[in-house]
């Protein structure tokens, strides 16, 4: 299978941003993860009676920006997602003011779907504010915006809608672009609101827990939802260094691969996300054993949990890498779910620990992982690889790494 | 971004046959419009379906039998593109050509038929009344996972998501992993819309579709929306007779849209280029297309597929193109311009011209 070409380039991540249910920002988040602190309630925005699961992972709507009036005039009447997006956008700019995208490349799996939802219910009894919600019904709507607040307003917009991995394809999509030369600085990220149709069809599907959600514990019986936004600003390392912009960490591989075996199922054999850790190894150049820490993708799902337990004992050995997963805390957030896990990896790498798996009672026997359990432990990792599997067989792996001592600011 | 055209095919209302449409379209040609089905209240919404039955001999493959007519759509646009590129019908590629080929797919509305039904039944019946079955085919990327699971492409498969535009930003990012993977050797990029009555209602509300079974660009009186999917197989380097180059942008405001559209083009530095394939569907979208680059091509014929073909939303930019690549190949162009602006704050150029033709 296809390895990226030599890089020309080295990535750097000079910036980030991040909302989740455990806070806005690096600090609460950072802290949150410390302090294995679940982010979980129950759901607020619409009406859950008769689901298995009643709870999700929420970003509190006290803590987004509201409208923000002439100066961001197309901002105004934003959804849910485009305020989380507006709220990373302004933590990514006030720690690299400096950042301007080319082209931003942006994972999501749902974009504006409540405000469809509220149109459908309203349907045809009130057509009032329908036309300004549907327009931030379309996915691209909450990232075009904000190239306004970066300065780069005409710049290409890519939404990648590959289900749960998405926003990891999206930021793998702009380290491969940067790295062979295409682009100079991209935004990369991804976001997703809760909505009521995608919460019922998971729900549907039996996929949700009625339990707490307990990535790869033995008695995991499914998710929960969540919700959240995170922004990277990635940027060819020369130039980084160049404007003395700070550095957060590099991005130094990528794998994706599909696995055909079924609509919403992984094959039981882990191929799906085994050729995309390894394509991701092969991609940085690295041996299993270059890997400190694994960000799994652990939705809690007896199928998913397997198939990726497997595949990262079959890579890396029984029990010889940590592993988390960081969801037991926020929730499934979907198409930002990749990237928020990038941006967790990256918080670990700069704080020196390990995120927890919360939730986590008894091994499962069907593999032999060395789980981070229930609380952070402390470590010094220097490369870590993260998981974000979905619908379609979609499955992606990014590697990222703390180096270049003396450069971070 | 650049690239070399290997082949191409489109399921549109005049028919799935590249040089059918064309040669129905030249004849003047428009394809009819229906009533959207099981529409709830009062007055047709019309919109233009495809002319025959998508399903045919897919129905033989297990993967898509619940699919919706989307995933239909694509299948046969994107199969009949590899079978036209060589690779044997409704097979599996193979193994090796697989690995070496990658799956771009252009969205708007996505299963927009599953998803309104979906809904239905959670507004109606709570959420235990809905459907495991419905749901999955939701998903943004379902069609490109029945496309990956039909031809056994274990690799790159990637979905996008945009307006009418989206088409041209898939082409562009096909340009870019045949930039990146040095291991892929072509990339298959399909567009695919069906229509339901739900999608209509949301475009009224911005008072953007006819009333009429009818599409008028002067004075603009609406759009018509359209079923369909295209399909273009395109690698580093063509083995059909034309080459593309793509740029594509994005715009604030509605004001700004033809700026950013010559942006695109003036990105792409055509020459001598006498044919113009616009967007104009019906909606302001064409006096703006045409104040920004009326001046830019003076001697260019303009044609307007979407006032026959509808507005095909994400298969349309890639039908333009396919359009602007046949009136090439059969030499009633020199090179072709493709210019699409979008509803949705996305714009979009293409330039089609013949292999060796020196483009920036």
């Amino acid at each position: 299978m296809p390895s990226s070409f030599p890089p020309l380039q080295r990535v750097a991540v000079t910036s980030l941003g991040l909302v989740t249910p455990l806070g806005i920002g690096r600090a609460e988040n950072l802290d949150a993860l410390r302090c294995a602190r679940p982010g979980i309630s129950p759901v607020r925005q619409f009406e859950t009676e008769g689901c298995r699961c009643r709870v999700a992972g929420q970003v509190k709507e006290s803590r987004l920006p509201v409208d923000e009036g002439r100066t961001l005039q197309g901002l105004r009447g934003l959804h849910r997602s485009g305020r989380m997006m507006l709220a990373a956008a302004r933590e990514l700019l006030s720690s690299d003011p400096a950042f301007v995208p080319e082209a931003s490349v942006i994972g999501t799996t749902s974009g504006g779907m409540s405000f469809g939802e509220a149109f459908f219910r309203d349907f045809p009894k009130s057509r009032r504010g329908a036309p300004r919600r549907l327009s931030h019904y379309a996915p691209q709507k909450a990232v075009v915006d904000l190239h306004e607040v970066f300065g780069a307003s005409g710049i290409p917009c890519q939404i990648i809608a590959n289900a749960c991995a998405s926003g990891a394809n999206a930021i793998g999509h702009a380290f491969q672009l940067i790295a062979n030369g295409v682009r100079r600085r991209v935004l990369a990220g991804g976001y997703d609101a809760l909505s009521e149709l995608v919460y019922v069809g998971f729900d549907s599907l039996q996929a949700s827990t009625p339990d707490r959600c307990r990535p790869f514990d033995k008695n995991r019986s499914g998710l929960v939802m969540g919700e959240g936004a995170a922004l990277i600003a990635l940027e060819a390392w020369d130039d980084a260094l160049a404007r003395r912009a700070p550095i957060l960490g590099e991005v130094i591989g990528y794998g994706i691969s599909t696995d055909n075996h079924h609509l919403t199922q992984p094959h039981p054999s882990g191929i799906g996300p085994r050729l995309a850790m390894e394509r991701a190894l092969q991609s940085a150049r690295l041996a299993p054993a270059a890997i400190d820490y694994i960000n799994a993708h652990g939705t809690a799902t007896p199928f998913n949990d397997a198939t990726e337990g497997v595949a990262i004992e079959a890579i890396f050995g029984p029990g010889a890498v940590p592993v988390s997963s960081t969801k037991g805390q926020t929730g499934h957030t979907l198409g930002a779910a990749g990237a928020i896990e990038a941006v967790f990896c990256l918080l670990a790498l700069e704080g020196e620990f390990l995120p927890p798996n919360v939730n986590y009672v008894e091994a499962d026997p069907q593999w032999h992982l060395d789980i981070v359990a229930n609380t952070a432990r402390p470590a010094q990792p220097r490369t870590v690889l993260t998981n974000s599997f979905g619908f379609g067989g979609t499955n992606a792996s990014l590697i990222l790494r703390r180096d270049g001592e003396g450069v971070y600011s | 971004m650049n690239l070399g055209l290997r082949a191409m095919s489109w399921v549109t209302p005049l028919g799935n046959g590249l040089e059918e449409v064309m040669d129905r379209l030249a004849a003047g040609e428009v394809a009819q419009a229906a009533p959207c089905p099981d529409a709830p209240g009062d007055g047709p919404r019309y919109y233009i379906p495809v002319a025959s039955d998508a399903r045919g001999p897919l129905s033989r493959i297990p993967r898509v039998r619940r699919s919706g007519a989307i995933s239909y759509h694509a299948l046969t646009a994107g199969l009949a593109a590899l079978e036209a590129g060589g690779v044997e019908p409704l097979s599996p590629l193979a193994p090796a050509v697989a690995q070496r080929t990658a799956i771009v797919f252009a969205i708007c509305s996505g299963g927009v038929q599953y998803t309104r039904r979906l809904y239905e039944k959670i507004v109606q019946g709570g959420p235990p009344a809905a459907s495991p079955l419905l749901f999955p085919e939701t998903v943004y990327n379902a069609p490109a996972s029945h496309l990956a699971a039909t031809l056994g492409v274990e690799g790159e498969s990637y979905t996008l998501v945009g307006d009418s535009t989206v088409g041209l930003a898939a082409l562009e990012f096909a340009g870019e992993l045949l930039a990146c993977q040095p291991g892929l050797e072509q990339c298959l990029v399909v567009g695919c819309e069906e229509c339901d009555w739900i999608l209509w209602e949301g475009y009224q509300s911005w008072r953007l579709c006819s009333r009429e079974p009818s599409v008028s660009l002067e004075p603009p009186r609406g759009m018509l929306l359209s079923e369909g999917a295209a399909a273009l197989l395109v690698g580093r380097t063509g083995t059909g007779r034309v080459d593309l180059s793509i740029s594509t942008g994005t715009h604030g405001q509605r004001r700004d849209a033809g700026m950013r559209l010559r942006e695109c083009l003036n990105r792409l530095a055509p020459t001598s280029c006498d044919l113009l394939v616009g967007s104009a569907n019906g909606t302001w979208i064409g006096p703006i297309e045409h104040a920004a680059l009326a001046p830019c091509f003076p001697e260019a014929r303009w044609l307007t597929p979407k006032a026959a073909l509808g507005e095909s939303l994400a298969a349309s930019s890639l039908i333009q193109t396919i359009f602007a690549a046949q009136a090439v190949i059969g030499g009633s162009a020199k090179a072709a311009a493709v210019s699409a602006i979008g509803l949705n704050q996305q714009v979009g150029a293409a330039f089609v011209h013949p292999l060796s033709s020196p483009v920036s």
